[in-house]
């Protein structure tokens, strides 16, 4: 049995912190630079408690809206800022939603790759009979674990959650997939307090680096120049082995969304590969890199643009935290 | 490739403001030299150069001149 993806829904919180907000507290960089640079104009962040799972729920509750939800059999939920260590937050969601007790759930863990991962599991569920009809959704709060004074981290990310509904399909529209992992990259892209490895240390000492921003052990800390050389050295090889493996050139393929970091990195990726502008999506500004939500956001995007239409062949590639990445090619 | 060209297709690459540099000039003193000029370096490297420069090396780099050591003196003419 194939699958498809179907309805894509997305939800960002409602406050919102424009590069003016940031340029005004912080006093540093200029918005239009900002901007200008890497493609960001605003971001959404959760205010008070919201969590990942209530972006999550907002986010299934709009790709139900046109959608009979006792279809729904499976549930997979992508975050990285789940609501307990238990129990798990997406079966928390399949009751906030009512969705059928004889049907599956569970999260995982990943960031930027998330969407292509959860493809991946999906595609493997329906054809292995396991599911017929899957709710993937991938919600993230990355602000609740930035330090307030960490400008850097502070523009780049947002906060937001989108869920895909992936259908069982007379023909396969979900091609193969190349993923990757490789954890020595572990200590670029990490919040080292919270976990069990580490509690969180109320007495953790803050640190202020050469650009002035601020953290601690207990927020998410990023070596912008690693991820990006682990990014110049994974995706163009990611590119090039899904297409190998699904027998097709870049010429075949109708367009590519890439997981939107930012601007200025997949502008780079973009000419590396020689994929012209008018196939690649690059759509990051009112929303910042909302990590794994980013590909379902830029897909939905494209759809409403009609810059994708039916019957279109899409490249997706996610890389990011973990390291972790993966590539595949869906029929839209 | 001559000296003057690499100072003008850094500023340029780096998005920096037009300034006199040379091989003495200390990246620190460079207005606009930041985390969103840094990503362009990187690129710069990758690109102009072919070289890979992680996040240590760059901590390392001094002046220009310490750039132009990393990337091969031999590169480059007066």
């Amino acid at each position: 049995m194939g699958s498809a993806i179907g309805q894509i829904a997305y939800y960002l919180p409602e406050k919102v912190i424009t590069n003016k907000d940031l340029e005004e507290q912080f006093k540093k960089w200029e918005a239009e630079k900002i901007f200008k640079k890497i493609g960001i104009a605003e971001r959404h962040v959760v205010d008070g408690s919201q969590t990942a799972l209530d972006l999550a729920y907002e986010a299934s509750v709009k790709v139900l809206e046109n959608y009979k939800k006792e279809d729904i059999d499976f549930l997979i939920l992508c975050t990285q800022s789940p609501d307990y260590f238990l129990p798990t937050s997406s079966c928390v969601l399949q009751d906030k939603l009512g969705l059928r007790k004889d049907s599956g759930a569970f999260d995982f863990n990943l960031g930027c790759s998330g969407f292509v991962y959860g493809l991946a599991v999906s595609k493997g569920l329906i054809s292995a009979g396991i599911a017929k009809n899957i709710i993937l959704v991938m919600s993230e709060t990355y602000s609740r674990h930035i330090h307030p004074l960490d400008l850097a981290n502070r523009t780049i990310f947002g906060d937001g959650a989108a869920a895909t509904i992936i259908e069982s399909s007379e023909t396969e529209k979900i091609y193969g997939f190349v993923l990757g992992t490789d954890g020595s990259g572990m200590q670029n892209l990490i919040v080292p307090n919270g976990g069990m490895r580490h509690l969180k240390d109320p007495g953790a000492e803050e640190t202020i680096n050469s650009s002035g921003d601020v953290s601690s052990a207990n927020c998410l800390y990023m070596n912008g120049p690693e991820i990006f050389n682990f990014t110049i050295d994974v995706v163009p090889v990611a590119v090039h082995d899904v297409l190998e493996k699904n027998n097709l050139t870049l010429d075949q393929i109708d367009y590519v969304v890439f997981h939107q970091a930012n601007k200025y990195m997949i502008d780079f990726l973009r000419k590396k590969l020689g994929i012209p502008e008018n196939k690649f999506f690059m759509d990051m500004a009112d929303t910042g890199n909302t990590v794994s939500a980013t590909i379902p956001i830029g897909l939905k995007k494209a759809l409403d643009q009609e810059l994708i239409k039916t019957g279109d062949k899409v490249l997706l590639c996610g890389f990011g935290v973990g390291y972790s990445w993966g590539a595949t090619v869906i029929q839209i | 490739m001559k000296k003057k060209d690499f100072y003008n297709e850094l500023i340029e690459f780096l998005e920096l403001d037009p300034v006199d540099l040379d091989e003495n000039t200390e990246f620190t003193s460079i207005e606009g030299y930041d985390s969103m000029a840094v990503m362009s370096l990187i690129a710069f490297c990758d690109e102009k150069f072919g070289t890979k420069i992680n996040a240590q090396q760059i901590q390392k780099l001094t002046t220009v001149g310490s750039l132009m050591d990393f990337l091969g003196r031999e590169k480059f003419e007066n």
